[in-house]
């Protein structure tokens, strides 16, 4: 039996997400995907289970994030990506195609997780639709 | 690996006839490992007694693993024979904090007002240290520990000898960051409890307890049993007893968990002082 298993700041940032009304998203550590709240779920056109757990690339992939410019963000580029990397609170807008087909703008601030001071398990990225679905 | 329980009561020592059965020595649980290695986990009120009987032995070293610093994990520290007596050396470990070394949080209590005595002028030789992130070896175990949903920095221990393991998850609140059949990897705890042979874990609050205690960082005898059911635990001792809890009512509430055990697992435990359990013996 594999016993690894994600850390509790992790778990505890999971389980405030699941009762936060704000739509919600947190990546660990290597940037993937690892769960978004039923909130979220209205502007990704998909619910979590649905989809499940994804790489950082495959959900950059999926959601096609854009800047306000209309050019291709990698996953790196996204405020989640940013606030991995640089280990620092990001806040941004740009545009993403949910799952359901709609483009949309959301605006986003997300914060790195950290478990130890120089330790980064994930990132909670918080968001909003500032101007609705287009 | 022999498992010895000098205390398993949670919050507050709960002395008197109505827990002379069970005891009322908060937490406290001795290690004595393969190759003779003293091991100990918590110092509540239950290491008074452990270190008078290790006062009989000539000084040594003492390894001693705190879960964290509330009073009853701790409190029995001033008075742990060891401790206060030159020639032993005591290697601490604790969680860790970003703010203050292990030493530091822990001389908060050994130090005036609220003891007369400072950790300082401890004659013994003390070092205390955060748990490290991945296991280490202690004489003839490896340990492991992580931090656990509870009020403020706590860790889990699992311990492992020769093939057995002991989980020892004292105060723990699993229920609160994961409803129990979730998946196990989002469970805090799962990964110090899996497979286990023995698991000591938190079991103070009835269901109708928990209810108006939910937060406070404990679990429900159900919930711990469930615990126990998801890390597939092959035997789950209910532990941290709750100070107000008399022997009668926690054999009222083990006739209900023993119930909910699956058939892979044996029947549970309550956690007594004096319980002696040889983990290597064969079943």
């Amino acid at each position: 039996m594999e016993r690894k298993q994600p850390d509790l700041v992790l778990i505890v940032a999971r389980s405030f997400a699941t009762k936060l009304a704000t739509p919600t998203l947190i990546i660990d550590g290597h940037g993937n995907l690892v769960f978004f709240n039923d909130a979220a779920a209205e502007v990704l056109g998909r619910s979590y289970v649905d989809i499940g757990a994804l790489q950082a690339s495959h959900w950059q992939e999926l959601f096609q994030p854009r800047t306000l410019d209309e050019e291709p963000m990698t996953a790196e580029q996204t405020p989640g990506g940013v606030a991995l990397l640089e280990r620092r609170p990001v806040h941004d807008s740009f545009t993403m195609r949910g799952l359901d087909g709609l483009e949309r703008e959301i605006t986003v601030t997300a914060f790195p997780l950290f478990s130890h001071p120089d330790e980064v398990v994930g990132v909670m990225s918080i968001f909003w639709e500032p101007s609705g679905a287009s | 690996m022999i498992v010895r329980l000098w205390g398993a009561r949670g919050s507050l020592s709960a002395p008197g006839s109505a827990t002379v059965g069970y005891g009322g020595n908060t937490s406290c649980v001795e290690l004595e490992l393969a190759d003779g290695t003293s091991l100990i986990l918590d110092a509540g009120s239950g290491i008074r007694e452990l270190g008078q009987r290790l006062l009989e032995r000539d000084p040594g070293v003492l390894y001693i693993c705190l879960t964290h610093l509330h009073l009853d994990h701790v409190e029995g520290l001033g008075f742990f024979g060891p401790l206060w007596r030159a020639g032993w050396k005591l290697r601490f470990w604790g969680p860790p904090s970003a703010t203050a070394t292990l030493r530091a949080r822990v001389s908060r209590y050994l130090s005036p007002p609220l003891f007369p005595i400072g950790l300082s002028e401890a004659p013994s030789q003390a070092s205390f240290e955060d748990v490290p992130r991945e296991p280490w070896r202690v004489g003839s175990a490896m340990i492991e520990a992580q931090t656990v949903e509870h009020r403020g920095p706590t860790v889990g221990y699992r311990i492992e000898e020769e093939g057995h393991v002991l989980a020892y998850v004292p105060d723990h609140e699993p229920f609160l960051t994961a409803a129990l059949d979730d998946h196990p990897r989002w469970i805090s705890g799962w990964a110090l409890a899996a497979g286990a042979d023995l698991l000591l874990h938190d079991s103070q609050y009835t269901e109708e307890e928990y209810a108006h205690r939910v937060g406070w960082g404990h679990s429900s005898v159900a919930h711990a049993a469930a615990f126990a059911r998801a890390a597939g635990v092959r035997r789950f001792a209910m532990f941290h007893h709750d100070p107000m809890r008399s022997d009668r009512e926690l054999e009222a509430l083990y006739d209900d968990v023993a119930e909910s055990v699956r058939d892979e697992q044996e029947p549970p435990l309550i956690a007594r002082e004096g319980l002696e359990i040889n983990l290597g013996a064969t079943p």
